[in-house]
């Protein structure tokens, strides 16, 4: 011990003095697969944040899989992280992972999604899904007139998202008894899956008028499954703020999404990473809500990355 | 029974002669559950029923501020109006949640919406200076908001939270909103005590009521 702390004297020493020759602190992202553009967006908004803080990252992607998390979180561990800013793969599953970490002594910066137990993670910074589904759901209600057949796209059932999400939009749709869902399924948050859904539902249900979807990438699918079918005239809504989809919005083609200041979470998480890192200083408050912004073809122009620019 | 006094003094105070008082009290004096997750299943309207009379309904008359001042005070420095009639949870990204206390006259009304509003106007020139929601579809979580002794934390995820936050909504519906009058609003005297979220200072406010009390047709 005493050797690391007099090595680390002299990093320190280093640092001061100006050099770079001796690595510096090293913090871990690890989110799912950056094939769906929101978690490549937070992956590069704490990479970009670490990196500017003056911290060396490696990124991680656990592709939903607790085992694999569970050895990335190890990997993390093996290489000295100083912390671990984690998009976790299950909020069951993971708890035990994230133990794993703290009795290593590596903070947990959590984003995007809660895992269901406090004081295990440092924080949990999560976008307000309920009251961001709700601007959806009122936006959905809308377009459909308050009334109409309709299908729901559910998300992965292991993550609190697509459960907080269907809640929010039901709260909001079911108060009208003129809104019929004639269809309610998983897609996993994924495209393709919610391309082949999309097909077999429209099939059984040729009488729909809209879509509401727990994610943009299977907002992205629906839409896609629907123009193939000349199905055009359906409302498809979505939830996230990809560039897709505003890209969409713009040509008429989804109607709506809602933002979650993905970006800005991922930051904040690495701030907040930075500030424990540097004066053991722990965050306020260990569960943080961002609020979600609703997009319309009104403000879709301004959105890029995850971020609405002023 | 704290708001029957408090009405009895809104109604001397906007003089009216024969107002439709609405009781939001009469709750069963159930043991406090507390708002968190403990080793029974989380039972938000329980929780909510336990804590309207005793907590919810003083906090809003102690912190609601007449609604002029709220506004004139959000307008030129919201952090200073959050901080005396307001709340928020500490976390970037959330707007503060504002209670007042409005008394004014209907001038417009949606009732066909699911999500009725009324428009009402404080300062006597025929415009709408607040939106207020009287179901039974009412939007946000502006009252579970707006407590400062309510904490995400205490929560086991976002669910539970969003479930408390909702089961304020449908209590003050059953409790109130529902008995309200739909018909002829337009030009009758109103007084509410309610909350809503600081999102813009450009937008009108959409206030959620803790008690409202909707006077004779003119």
């Amino acid at each position: 011990m005493k050797i690391r702390y007099a090595l680390a004297g002299v990093m320190l020493a280093s640092s001061m003095i100006g050099g770079s020759a001796y690595a510096a602190d090293l913090i871990a992202v690890i989110t799912p697969s950056h094939d769906n553009p929101f978690f490549k967006a937070e992956a590069e908004g704490a990479e970009a944040k670490a990196k500017g803080l003056g911290y060396d990252v490696i990124s991680l992607v656990h592709d939903d899989d607790a085992n694999k998390q569970s050895q990335l979180i190890d990997t993390a561990i093996a290489r000295g992280a100083k912390a671990i800013v984690l998009d976790n793969a299950g909020a069951d599953a993971t708890v035990a992972a994230v133990k794993k970490a703290k009795e290593a002594g590596i903070p947990s910066f959590l984003i995007d999604r809660e895992i269901n137990a406090s004081g295990i993670a440092l924080a949990q910074i999560v976008s307000n899904n309920y009251q961001g589904a709700q601007l959806g759901g009122q936006q959905f209600v809308k377009l459909m007139g308050e009334k109409g057949n309709y299908v729901e796209l559910v998300g992965k059932e292991s993550d609190t998202n697509a459960g907080i999400r269907s809640k929010g939009y039901h709260d909001v749709i079911d108060e009208y008894p003129d809104m019929k869902m004639v269809s309610r399924q998983s897609a996993n948050w994924d495209q393709q899956q919610a391309f082949q859904k999309m097909e077999s539902i429209l099939q059984a249900n040729p009488n729909i008028k809209g879509v509401i979807s727990g994610n943009d990438t299977m907002a992205m699918g629906a839409e896609a499954a629907l123009k193939a079918a000349g199905r055009s005239d359906i409302i498809v809504v979505g939830f996230d703020g990809s560039n897709d989809v505003r890209d969409s919005i713009k040509q008429g083609g989804i109607k709506a999404t809602v933002l979650q200041p993905a970006y800005r979470e991922a930051q904040l998480a690495v701030e907040q990473a930075d500030a424990y890192i540097k004066t053991k200083a722990a965050p306020k408050s260990e569960k943080q809500l961002m609020d979600c912004v609703l997009i319309t073809p009104s403000n879709a122009a301004k959105l890029e990355t995850f971020e609405l620019k002023q | 029974m704290r708001w029957v006094a408090c009405a009895a003094l809104l109604l001397a105070a906007i003089a009216l002669t024969s107002c439709r008082f609405i009781a939001t009290a009469n709750v069963p004096a159930l043991a406090n559950e507390g708002a968190g997750h403990g080793a029974a299943p989380f039972d938000p309207d329980k929780s909510v029923t336990s804590i309207w009379a005793p907590k919810v309904v003083p906090y809003f008359e102690k912190k609601g501020g007449p609604f002029v001042q709220v506004r004139e005070l959000a307008a030129k420095s919201p952090d200073e109006a959050g901080a005396r009639f307001g709340y928020r949870a500490k976390s970037e990204g959330t707007p503060w949640t504002l209670m007042t206390r409005i008394d004014g006259v209907v001038v417009g009304a949606d009732t066909e919406s699911r999500a009725a509003t009324i428009d009402i106007d404080v300062s006597g020139q025929g415009k709408t200076d607040a939106v207020v929601q009287i179901g039974p579809a009412i939007r946000g979580t502006a009252i579970r908001d707006a407590l400062g002794f309510v904490s995400f934390n205490d929560f086991t995820n976002q669910i539970d939270f969003a479930q408390f936050g909702k089961a304020f909504n449908t209590y003050v519906y059953h409790e109130t909103l529902e008995k309200l009058p739909r018909e002829s609003l337009i030009g009758r005297k109103v007084s509410v005590l309610g909350a809503y979220p600081l999102v813009s200072t450009a937008d009108t406010p959409l206030v959620t009521p803790v008690a409202i009390i909707i006077g004779p047709k003119p």
